[in-house]
């Protein structure tokens, strides 16, 4: 029997292992978080494309004319200048506000065809603007068929709870503008007999501003009723309140093309208030979008999660399936048996996660203009490319390690996923020899574009999201290779201890 | 000499508190040696010890001079078919051994013309192309054994290798087992019931609650349960006069009377003189009513080797 070398028996063990790792059931959803950051460019361009397609429907504006749109200038004006947009929305806005201005303070309200009653009633639901409960009626005056004569003038009066005595009903009917009827009962109201019935074709209302109050303190919401009898009451006025009217804005945006930018248009009663003109598809933000993209979901989550996934299971997963004893009786050193696993969940999540980003960048090139994909490939572009997948593989390396040595040490996943997870977010306050002790620290130096970070953002964020960078690329890849050089060193002390008992899974 | 032998010195090992084996000491020579006893009396917690699978928390072990901690050494004369009924989701018979072959550092077609070889012996050619997920338990079983003598090791482990065969295959693997044992290997196989690998060991290892209980040759261990007595319990009209009468038989030791007079528990160390003296009491006239063998379960075999009360 030939004895087999190690190297040779090692790349065995992860042949067969990487059935597993790529095929395994449990590390399936592994390709949904490599593909993730593809298949959202991906819907981005598609959208983009088919904007495009539906501007360029009609007449492409010449670029002169987009950068010739000044603020200020008319509907009409745009229009015969640039001509038909492709796309044009109207649209109204309408706003029920007080009128500002009439300060009088006096509402008339006409009754047409004119009622036939004796009593006349005033309902007060809201009574002023304010939070004051208090209505204030200083004059209420019926006219008839003849306009001159005020029906109500010093006839008898009701009403509900006065403020004061001298605030009493009688003070909205005496003439005088100057005093006033005041209520804040719950329910206010304010009632006039005229005597006899009269045919009503108009009322007039004097609210708290004809008698010197501040127009705040104007009745807000109010009706009048008419009755014969003092029983059956019609209404005659519905709810009004005092110098209501209606506001309406008209807005209007247009949306021009000149093949590469776009121009929103946004006009407010027929003048341009707003041009945004930007390019459709904008190169140099898409490529920042991707830069963090990159660090932000892919190291931080997809490969986190995706390692977890597949390394923890290298074990684990024999000792659920209860196959672990096949490894065991093998003819290999149990070190052998761990690098071997260890090898194929590497090439495994390599691959799917390298594959993943740079398939996310080829689809980032793919969708934009040649000429500048050409000349960003010719001066940065293939290095950043090569840092990316650096950085995916390094990401691979040290996590994988990471959750190997878990899954040897420990039964419960979730458990240091989340302790893990917590301890790489937070590292970066920690003093710097524990920082070393982090795999992100080091990935997070290895991406070739800083992240974009807002200026505004805050000061606490911008902490967690960027954490002090260690000196080099070459510093940051020996360390990980320490770092996952010493977890391996406890899987394997680990692994040479283990025994197989399924029953006690 | 030690070299071409299996030795346990002082083995144990502990499951938490729970006691798996204590302190066993074995000097196995090649042939067949048979680990006999109840379920749960140790005997995978052996295998298991003797390949690598777990480790002893005392004592040492040697298989044929090599350490189970040195896999990479012992697996290659070892082959071991465990009792988990487990294999890998995607594996026919024939890729499941054929794998395992490679990793002994066989080339491809090397690997699966053994597979094949080691499949033929165990009649399972017609299934090997199977996932065997579909295969029956027994066909399972097979597999594992196939897979066990696959590399031809010189050191057999079979936990249980009997279990649910039909009599022609058992026949056929029995006669493997024996062919095995005549080129000076070692073939370590265990059964729960003493009967079933008596006549085919050479040597048999008697363990109940983690200790050896006999050890030896088959035919001094079978003379230690020929004079295990026998209970029976018999139910009769006139149990004091029938008691009587049993007790002037030499061959028994001990009658106990039923409260209710009803019934006797006899103790005797002859089967057949006392059911040709049950004959004879019943032509006497008494009428016995049911005849009931009170022990024939392996436990109260074990309590009698261990010779103490539970």
């Amino acid at each position: 029997m030939n004895k087999l070398p190690l190297t040779k028996q090692t790349w065995t063990i992860a042949k067969i292992e990487m059935r597993r790792a790529f095929f395994s059931r449990r590390a399936f959803w592994v390709y949904g978080l490599a593909l993730f950051p593809t298949i959202i460019f991906l819907g981005h361009f598609l959208n983009v494309k088919f904007q495009r397609i539906r501007l360029s429907a009609t007449e492409i504006t010449p670029p002169a004319l987009l950068d010739s749109l000044r603020e200020g200038e008319t509907e009409e004006a745009v229009r015969q200048r640039l001509g038909k947009a492709p796309t044009d929305y109207n649209w109204e806005r309408r706003r029920r506000i007080r009128d500002s201005e009439d300060t009088s303070g006096i509402t008339t309200h006409r009754i047409e065809p004119a009622v036939e009653a004796r009593y006349i009633r005033l309902n007060i639901y809201r009574p002023t603007h304010t939070g004051d409960n208090s209505a204030r009626i200083a004059e209420f005056e019926v006219y008839g068929g003849n306009d001159a004569v005020n029906l109500a003038w010093n006839r008898p009066a009701d009403g509900s709870a006065s403020c004061s005595e001298a605030e009493g009903p009688e003070k909205a009917f005496d003439g005088n503008p100057q005093d006033y009827w005041c209520s804040s009962a719950g329910n206010k109201y304010l009632q006039v007999d005229l005597g006899e019935a009269f045919p009503i074709s108009r009322i007039v209302l004097k609210h708290a501003s004809a008698a010197g109050k501040p127009e705040e303190l104007n009745t807000a919401t109010f009706n009048i009723q008419a009755s014969r009898d003092d029983k059956r009451f019609e209404t005659v006025v519905n709810m009004t309140g005092a110098r209501l009217v209606d506001e309406i804005t008209r807005s209007r945006r247009m949306v021009y093309f000149d093949g590469k930018r776009e121009a929103v248009l946004d006009f407010t009663d027929g003048k341009l208030v707003n041009k945004n003109i930007r390019l459709l598809l904008n190169f140099e933000e898409d490529r920042s979008i991707f830069a963090g993209v990159f660090q932000h979901f892919y190291l931080r989550l997809a490969i986190f999660f995706g390692c977890l996934g597949i390394f923890m299971n290298l074990f684990r997963g024999e000792v659920l399936d209860k196959t672990l004893h096949f490894w065991f009786l093998a003819p290999a050193k149990r070190e052998v048996l761990l690098i071997g696993k260890y090898g194929a969940g590497l090439i495994a999540a390599s691959i799917i996660f390298a594959g993943g980003a740079l398939l996310c960048f080829a689809v980032l090139m793919g969708f934009h203009d040649s000429m500048e994909v050409q000349a960003y490939l010719g001066s940065a572009g293939i290095r950043h490319a090569f840092w990316y997948i650096t950085a995916s593989v390094m990401g691979c390396i040290g996590y994988g390690s990471v959750f190997l040595a878990a899954g040897l040490l420990l039964r419960n996943p979730i458990i240091p996923a989340a302790v893990l997870l917590g301890w790489e977010s937070i590292n970066s306050f920690l003093p710097e020899f524990l920082q070393k002790l982090s795999v992100l620290h080091y990935l997070q130096s290895l991406c070739p574009v800083p992240i974009p970070m807002d200026d505004s953002a805050p000061g606490l964020l911008r902490l967690l999201l960027v954490p002090a960078a260690p000196a080099s690329r070459i510093g940051a890849i020996a360390g990980l290779i320490l770092l996952t050089a010493f977890l391996l060193w406890i899987a394997a002390i680990a692994i040479r201890r283990m025994e197989v008992s399924y029953s006690t899974e | 000499m030690t070299v071409s032998k299996i030795v346990l010195s002082d083995v144990s090992k502990f499951y938490g508190d729970v006691l798996g084996v204590n302190r066993v000491t074995l000097d196995i020579p090649a042939g067949i040696t048979s680990l006999v006893g109840p379920n749960g009396s140790g005997k995978t917690t052996l295998m298991n010890l003797m390949s690598g699978l777990i480790h002893p928390d005392a004592g040492s072990i040697r298989m044929r001079g090599i350490s189970p901690r040195d896999p990479g050494h012992l697996m290659r004369i070892t082959g071991y078919a465990t009792q988990y009924d487990s294999a890998p989701r995607w594996s026919t018979g024939f890729s499941f051994i054929t794998t395992g072959l490679l990793l002994f550092g066989y080339d491809r077609s090397e690997a699966e013309k053994k597979a094949w070889t080691a499949l033929e012996r165990l009649g399972l050619t017609d299934a090997a192309n199977r996932k065997m997920a579909a295969y029956s338990k027994g066909m399972r079983q097979r597999v594992r054994l196939a897979q066990a003598i696959a590399h031809e090791p010189e050191i057999l482990i079979l936990d249980e290798p009997l279990n649910g065969l039909d009599p022609l295959v058992r026949a056929e693997t029995i006669a493997l087992f024996r062919e095995w044992a005549a080129m000076k290997r070692h073939v370590i196989l265990s059964s729960h019931v003493l009967q079933e690998v008596d006549i085919i060991s050479d040597q048999v290892i008697l363990i109940a609650n983690g200790m050896i209980v006999a050890e030896g040759r088959i035919r001094d261990v079978r003379d230690e349960i020929r004079e295990h007595p026998s209970q029976f319990i018999l139910r009769c009209s006139n149990a004091s006069s029938v008691a009587a009468q049993l007790f002037e038989e030499d061959h028994i030791t001990e009658i106990r009377l039923n409260e209710d007079r009803m019934g006797l528990l006899v103790l005797t160390r002859d089967r057949e003189r006392f059911s040709r003296a049950l004959g004879r009491i019943a032509g006497n006239g008494h009428k016995i009513d049911s005849v009931i063998p009170a022990d024939e379960n392996v436990d109260a075999l074990y309590e009698y080797l261990i010779g103490e009360e539970k």
